[in-house]
């Protein structure tokens, strides 16, 4: 048995390759070999041709063959991951002992949730949309370059991916927007505000943790229905869509073509939308989100309105190419919870599809209000694993 | 409760997979019916160790525990032979 320890030439692959994978659907099989607790609580998700089992490095070191055996014949290659690293090589190693093409995730699987995508949406005369993704979790961020001046709407917590993107355009940071109070992940957005001297905006609403009640702690500028911006070329326009939370917000950017696109946090997603009860309030609040699906925003957009939500739920969803982005006409033609024609008939559809509520969500709106100031370890410990902020199938 | 233990193996720190490696080889060294103690500072031990002794038909895991030495934090785990 080879060990860990000893060179090898067993190779690695990235996490930003294995997404790559994963958006072009390459047949892609993977081994994770941490143990059964930690796989049960995320892991790699893909699409149609990724295939994941779970076969813990241990059970490599009591049954070899046993073990090896529970990889198929027919497959070219074994993708094998682990927390760190050193677990996934040994297997790696023992899968090539046995003639099985192997190689290891580089770095382990926080590699992997670490991971941030970006891609442009759209590219025209006035500007550029460019959408910024960490895909393990299935959240989404977009900024927005015009004239040289730059929106970054709903921002992920490593802000590096968005200066990053803003030097590339060069372009200043003027306007950091939130749609809402965010309970899945810890939102970039003050952390950017101090860095670039971009206005960090925010509704007011989500300005009071919901549990706690207590008021945020965070420099920002408050919002309200209707205001109206300028960035470069476009026109932006708040539009209120509590019931997610009850000062959420869509941004609606308009070009001056009239061409417009509209980013709805979560609010509708493009198969969903965002579950009512995560101030601890569903059956008050579900609602108001069915006023505002059904009779708020309407009147607002039209169906050539491009719809950019902050999540995604499985890889699917997506344009084929990464992209998370459809029309309104699309979204209403495609998303079955955007069909009920009776309110009744929504809220007892939306209450009986919630999810689990995820104990830490209590604690990253802390921590998004300013009320907690997570480290790294425990940053990364609340944001583990995919957003559960839409309804469940 | 302190575990009587017959030996003790130190992978302080060793990284996922030494720990159960060496365990697994000083386990087989030692008779059945003998405790192993083994002395780790990966936290992510105490999971690996429980998964592990699921997986292994001859041992038993009768205790973990984590004791502070010096500020870091040791994983201590006993674990029996039992066949
Ligand atoms: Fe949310
Ligand atoms: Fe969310």
């Amino acid at each position: 048995m080879a060990l860990a320890e000893t060179q090898t030439d067993v190779k690695t692959f990235t996490a930003a390759e294995l997404y790559q994978r994963i958006v072009a659907d390459t047949p892609t099989f993977i081994v994770d070999v941490r143990n059964e607790e930690d796989f049960g609580r995320w892991g790699v998700e893909g699409r149609n041709s990724l295939e994941v089992i779970n076969v813990p490095y241990f059970d490599f070191i009591e049954d070899e063959d046993g073990s090896v055996a529970k990889v198929p014949a027919d497959r070219n290659e074994v993708l094998v991951v682990c927390a760190k690293e050193g677990s996934s090589q040994f297997v790696a190693e023992i899968l090539q002992s046995h003639g099985i093409t192997a190689r290891f995730l580089e770095g382990g699987i926080n590699t992997w949730g670490n991971l941030y995508d970006v891609r442009p949406v759209e590219s025209n005369a006035y500007g550029q949309i460019i959408q910024v993704a960490r895909p393990a979790r299935g959240d989404l961020s977009f900024v927005v370059v015009s004239q040289g001046q730059a929106a970054v709407i709903d921002p992920l917590r490593h802000i590096d991916h968005y200066l990053n993107v803003l030097n590339t355009h060069q372009a200043q940071l003027t306007h950091i927007f939130d749609t809402h109070a965010h309970a899945d992940h810890i939102s970039g957005g003050p952390a950017l505000a101090r860095k670039t001297g971009g206005r960090y905006f925010m509704h007011a609403y989500d300005a009071i943790h919901p549990l706690d009640m207590l008021p945020a702690r965070i420099d920002y500028n408050h919002i309200v229905d209707g205001q109206k911006f300028q960035v470069g070329h476009y026109t932006i326009e708040v539009i209120w869509f509590p019931g997610h939370t009850l000062g959420q917000v869509n941004y609606l950017f308009t070009d001056p073509d009239g061409k417009s696109c509209l980013f709805t946090g979560d609010g509708i997603f493009l198969k969903s939308f965002g579950r009512p009860d995560l101030g601890g309030r569903g059956e008050a609040w579900a609602p108001i989100v069915y006023d505002s699906i059904y009779n708020r925003l309407p009147p607002r957009i039209n169906k050539d309105t491009l719809i950019l939500p902050a999540h995604f739920s499985v890889m699917n969803e997506d344009n084929g190419q990464g992209v998370f982005a459809e029309t309104y006409e699309w979204v209403l033609a495609h998303n079955d919870a955007l069909k009920y024609a009776q309110k009744q008939d929504f809220l007892d559809f939306v209450l009986s599809h919630l999810p689990k509520f995820p104990p830490e969500y209590v604690e990253i709106k802390r921590a998004n209000a300013g009320l907690l100031i997570p480290d790294e370890e425990k940053a990364s410990e609340l944001e583990l694993g995919k957003n559960i902020c839409a309804l469940s199938d | 409760m302190t575990v009587a233990f017959d030996q003790t193996l130190d992978v302080k720190g060793a990284k996922c997979p030494m720990p159960l490696v060496k365990t697994r080889k000083a386990i087989n060294g030692l008779p059945v019916g003998a405790v192993l103690q083994v002395v780790a500072t990966d936290r992510g031990s105490i999971a690996d160790f429980k998964g592990w002794v699921k997986a292994a038909k001859n041992v038993e895991l009768l205790q973990q525990e984590t004791v502070e030495n010096n500020g870091t934090a040791l994983y201590l785990h006993y674990v029996k032979r039992t066949a």
